[in-house]
């Protein structure tokens, strides 16, 4: 799901297969609604109905009611309508298969240009509702992943009863009483890198922790770099002056908000985040590492 | 100075003053229109980039209960980019 992996841990090793089954159960239903490669998917059926209002389930909305929040809390900069500027990138299938297909010529003949914008995604939540202005393509990859990893956590957690960590490619949702010394999380560029790879270990005992990052889901596209986080404001990958930032938050999907406004917003990221108390650790593309709001010491022998 | 002068100047005067005022009516009547289409303009403007009422909902990024703690060692996970 959402072209990555997933760890799943409990406190209670018992009660491992029946969490497995919640959380193979909500995540089954999320990637229903809100695949984006998927045709049988409401996202795809909502991006193929030219403006005309859709009927969406209640997961969708609340899918698309959160990636709304984090396009407002952030002022645009996590802005759910990139859809067209992935397409036009080449980010029309599932990872694996864009990557495997090598160096492509660009697909759009023309200047991508601002995305729609999320203020053009009318959303009805009561009537279950939907209406996409002005051509407007969703594309809900970051908030939806972090969130259903905060609903897994959660869900697992109030029906086992027992401390849960869920992890969808190093978006980590935790809840219910942790470790005693908190849940130990290595920061790196890479989720797929292992436990010892470069970078700094934290521990969370409550919440969420996410990362974003220019240097892993990258593609060569007519013999440039790209990768996926857009910024807005461009409909371009992003031109940032951080490589990784790492965020704590009340929630993943929180976390995951703030960290990829950090790499849209750039430098003026730093001062946002110590404004918005939000313990954050930034690495520069040099490898140099800037920490926010209690973030623990990072020390530089220990960073990447 | 004679009546005739005194005359001839006060119709000057009036004569003067009546065309100073159709010049400010013109001028407001100028004002008020281009106002108006200043309206329109920024209105439809400010229509197109109004947030919906649907996303005028209040909140805030909520901050981590504790900050993350430090710690030596590996992780149980990762957390990176994916």
């Amino acid at each position: 799901m959402f072209g990555t992996t997933a760890v799943l841990l409990v406190t209670r090793p018992s009660a491992i297969s029946q969490a497995r089954s919640i959380a193979d159960r909500l995540l089954a239903e999320i990637d229903l609604a809100c695949s984006r490669f998927r045709p049988d998917s409401e996202l795809s059926r909502l991006n193929a109905a030219g403006g005309e209002p859709t009927q969406v389930s209640a997961v969708f909305a609340d899918l698309l009611a959160v990636a709304l929040r984090a396009a407002r809390l952030t002022g645009g900069d996590v802005d759910p309508t990139c859809g067209r500027a992935l397409t036009g990138l080449g980010y029309d299938r599932d990872f694996a298969d864009v990557r495997a297909a090598g160096d492509a010529p660009p697909r759009l003949t023309g200047p991508v240009g601002p995305v729609p914008g999320w203020t053009r995604v009318r959303l009805d939540r009561g009537g279950r509702r939907v209406r996409l202005e002005h051509g407007a393509q969703l594309d809900l990859g970051a908030t939806a992943k972090a969130r259903a990893a905060d609903k897994c956590a959660e869900q697992i957690a109030a029906r086992i009863d027992c401390g849960v960590l869920v992890s969808l490619g190093g978006d980590v949702a935790v809840a219910g009483q942790p470790p005693q010394d908190g849940w130990p999380i290595r920061i790196t560029d890479d989720h797929a890198a292992p436990e010892w790879a470069p970078g700094q270990t934290v521990t969370i005992t409550s919440g969420g922790l996410a990362t974003s990052s220019t240097t892993v889901r990258t593609w060569t596209l007519g013999g440039r770099l790209v990768h996926h986080i857009i910024d807005p404001a461009t409909g371009e990958p992003a031109r940032s002056c951080w490589r990784t930032v790492s965020v704590a938050a009340g929630t993943c999907t929180d976390a995951n908000t703030a960290s990829t406004a950090a790499i849209v917003r750039g430098a003026a990221a730093l001062d946002w985040l110590h404004a918005t108390g939000l313990p954050a650790r930034l690495v520069r593309h040099d490898g140099t590492v800037e920490t926010t709001a209690g973030w623990p010491y990072d020390d530089p022998g220990d960073a990447a | 100075m004679p009546q005739h002068d005194i005359r001839t100047a006060a119709q000057s005067r009036e004569a003067g003053l009546a065309k100073i005022s159709a010049l400010s009516w013109r001028a407001g009547a100028a004002a008020v229109a281009v106002a108006g289409l200043l309206t329109v303009a920024l209105g439809q403007h400010s229509s197109a980039r109004a947030v919906p009422p649907e996303h005028r909902t209040q909140g805030s990024i909520v901050i981590p209960a504790q900050p993350p703690g430090q710690a030596t060692g590996t992780g149980q996970v990762t957390s990176g980019a994916s």
